[in-house]
């Protein structure tokens, strides 16, 4: 994080980052040698606690002790390969390394491609295929770098050299790379190279002058001072130190091209949070929620299928984005006689409209014209009160809570009480449930009755209604819109208006004359 | 004048910064002894008594209300750069911490990587201390007592940054630094010409060898001319 988050990032009050709750996790650990002593935030990662100072012998990183700290799980996790690299380290059963010869400078501890793999396949008795990969998964992520070809970071199993990475800059969870840290390597990379430096650096450099121009003068003056200590020391020194800086950063920014091995998907790097226990309380659960999904109804899919294929097939030229609307598609040219002639109440319904009152009872009741014109229908056969009634009942389902019980009255006064004007004619079992629960009105007290007269209505008024000459008269009536014809010359077009602006009041008579002027003087 | 004085103070923490820096790399490594764990400990003590000074002094400066604009935004460029290299400190020293207490050099339990870098770095401990030259012997045990001082250092440093800023606030985003992209490459040219050795690639003989090449070429091709005057002379 650059300096300057961080400066924000502290101006917020964290209740955690006061000095006293810090000095209370001091004085309840009392400072072991070699201990897990004391646990402070890790500002890079707000919310983390991590214990600071594992005992010897344990991982580095991202703390041993299963706690508050997040412990990444996975087959390829940074401490798993410490712990390889720390073994490969140990003088007599570690891998063997010879020395490197410069021209002048003799650099001790190289290890060859084929002592590596050599090593893994005896210590871990694994095949040569798989400690192959296992090395060169090392070299990836760092831990050993090659000293031929410093950018590729790939392991061969032959004589090219090798050598370890430094712990500080191990690939560690806990700390990521910093924009700054980039920065300062940056510039202490164009400082030797008198600014001839690679594409893609040169964009990153770029890029972070703009971000953190606010600690260039740092980034500078750190740059120039890191190289005069770095000039105290060996010559041979000085060459491995900066080697070791540069593979960091070709693990932690990767030139283009290279996959970043950091990199971790969405499904994997989720730690969860609560680790599931594998108890018997959890078994036990386990099988409840098996048993239970067992006994659900199933609908077999090729059922589903047949009918979602019906379901489409009937519904096909009703979509107006897939059959095409008539008389044309207002959003293409701006005019809205599609929105007219389908408006919810309306004198000449379209063919169409018609005809989707037929695909089931639930369109026609869904339809107000439809509703209105069975009403008619109903009356004529004297059993309009069914659908009254049905009309009621909905009403008090979605109405409000107030006015529930005095509609509740009115329905019984109207369609259920005996000697009622338009009695509704219900089995005798309903009708008892009802008149029971009417003692305590609430919004579904009515459901049973409902149900009951709509199921009547359905499989009684409904195909009688469908096969009336009324129905069929609709049918034939209906208007089929003609298609607009597309104007030959097309810029004749329609002068469009320009809407209206929700924030203006709306003002009559100028602004559509001005709006005209200007759509028609456009052509866009 | 206040500025100047501050300008200095903060050249000496970043030096001793990058010192630190340069000395923390190699914990763990094959470097790592107890001379080097003492080195680091003297080098973040100067480091935090700079940095307290340092620190004082921007506070002063910056709480003075009677400032002049042009003042006022040298010392937040000052307290920029000063907070930064605290906070690289920070995270330098936690890092040393946690490595140091990975590899601990009392016990044999966990032996140290073999990095390769193998010289002596008590002349970057001179360096961050501004003295000649470094001589001492660390006791055998003073990276486990040099521990727990780190812990508390760690800790006060800590302590010192959030004290710092809830007294001086300095909205970062209004700080326009003075150097340009590339600046560094102005000043450099000492540096560019001693650090071609540096370069950081395993084959310092090719990058020397264009340079000697082209003047070996010359010379002898200078040589040859003299030579063949000398011969036409004669002939003559």
């Amino acid at each position: 994080m650059c300096g300057g988050c961080r400066g924000l990032q502290r101006n917020t009050p964290q209740a955690v980052r006061d000095s006293s709750d810090l000095t209370a996790v001091t004085a309840a650990g009392p400072l072991r040698p070699g201990g897990h002593t004391l646990a402070a935030w890790d500002y890079r990662r707000p919310g983390t606690l991590v214990p600071l100072g594992p005992s010897p012998g344990e991982p580095l990183f991202a703390g041993s002790a299963p706690g508050p700290s997040p412990r990444p799980l996975g087959p390829l996790v940074p401490w798993k390969m410490e712990r390889m690299v720390v073994r490969m380290q140990d003088p007599d059963q570690g891998v063997r390394t010879r020395s490197q010869r410069l021209l002048i400078t003799v650099i001790p501890h190289a290890v060859t491609g084929s002592d590596v793999v050599e090593w893994l396949v005896r210590k871990l008795c694994i095949s040569e295929e798989e400690a192959l990969h296992l090395g060169s998964l090392l070299a990836q992520h760092g831990y050993i770098y090659p000293l031929r070809e410093p950018r590729s970071l790939a392991l061969r199993p032959d004589e090219t050299p090798y050598r370890f990475q430094t712990p500080y800059f191990w690939t560690s969870t806990l700390w990521p790379a910093a924009e700054l840290d980039y920065a300062i390597y940056l510039t202490k990379k164009n400082i030797q190279r008198q600014g001839a430096l690679v594409t893609h650096e040169k964009e990153h450099y770029d890029q972070l002058h703009k971000k953190i121009n606010h600690t260039w003068d740092l980034v500078v003056m750190q740059a120039r001072e890191q190289l005069r200590a770095a000039k105290q020391r060996r010559k041979g020194d000085r060459l491995v130190i900066a080697c070791q800086e540069q593979t960091y950063w070709l693990v932690n920014r990767p030139p283009p091209g290279v996959p970043n091995v950091l990199e971790q998907g969405p499904e994997r790097g989720s730690n969860n949070a609560n680790q599931v226990q594998m108890s018997l309380d959890f078994y036990k659960r386990e099988i409840e929620w098996s048993r239970k999904a067992l006994g659900r109804t199933r609908v077999k899919s090729s059922i589903c299928l047949e009918a979602f294929l019906t379901f489409s097939h009937q519904r096909g030229p009703h979509d107006p984005i897939l059959a095409g609307c008539l008389p044309s598609n207002p959003w293409v040219t701006d005019d809205d006689a599609y929105w007219a002639m389908n408006a919810p109440t309306v004198a000449m319904p379209t063919k169409l409209r018609v005809e989707r009152w037929g695909f089931s009872f639930r369109e026609l009741l869904d339809d107000p014209m439809g509703r209105a014109h069975f009403m008619d229908f109903l009356q004529k056969e004297f059993s309009a009160e069914n659908l009254s009634f049905w009309e009621a009942c909905e009403e008090l389902r979605f109405g409000g809570q107030a006015q529930i019980p005095t509609l509740v009255d009115t329905v019984y006064q109207q369609f259920l009480a005996p000697g009622a004007a338009h009695w509704v004619n219900i089995d005798s079992r309903t009708m008892e449930r009802t008149l029971e629960g009417l003692h305590q009105p609430h919004r579904y007290v009515l459901d049973d009755a409902q149900l009951h007269i709509y199921m009547l209505m359905k499989k009684d008024s409904y195909p009688r209604f469908m096969k009336s000459d009324m129905y069929q008269g609709l049918l034939a009536e209906a208007v089929i819109p003609l298609e607009t014809k597309r104007r030959v010359f097309p810029f004749m077009r329609k002068p469009r208006l320009s809407s209206p602006s929700p924030a203006l009041p709306p003002t009559s008579g100028e602004p559509s004359a001005a709006g005209s002027a200007a759509g028609g003087d456009e052509e866009s | 004048m206040a500025r100047e004085e501050c300008k200095a103070m903060l050249d000496a923490l970043n030096k001793t910064t990058a010192c630190y820096h340069h000395l923390v790399l190699t914990v763990g490594g094959s470097a790592d002894s107890q001379n080097l764990r003492e080195e680091l400990q003297k080098t973040r003590q100067k480091a935090r008594e700079l940095a307290v000074t340092t620190g004082a002094r921007l506070t002063v400066a910056l709480r003075n209300r009677g400032l002049a604009a042009e003042d006022r935004a040298e010392f937040e460029r000052l307290w920029v750069a000063f907070s930064g290299c605290l906070d690289i400190l920070e995270a330098d020293m936690q890092r040393a911490l946690a490595l140091g207490a990975a590899f601990p050099l009392h016990t044999p339990l966990r032996p140290l990587v073999r990095t390769g870098v193998t010289g002596d770095s008590s002349r970057v401990a001179a360096r961050a201390l501004s003295a000649r030259s470094l001589s001492h012997q660390a006791e055998r045990d003073f990276d486990v007592s040099d521990l727990k001082e780190l812990e508390r250092e760690v800790l006060q440093v800590g302590e010192m940054i959030n004290d710092m800023e809830m007294k001086v606030n300095v909205p970062r985003w209004t700080v326009q630094a003075q150097q340009t992209a590339g600046a560094e490459l102005l000043s450099s040219n000492s540096m560019g010409a001693s650090s071609v050795g540096a370069v950081s690639v395993e084959e310092p003989s090719r990058s020397c060898n264009p340079s000697k090449a082209l003047a070996a070429t010359l010379f002898s091709a200078v040589l040859l001319a003299a030579v063949a005057l000398a011969l036409s002379v004669v002939k003559l």
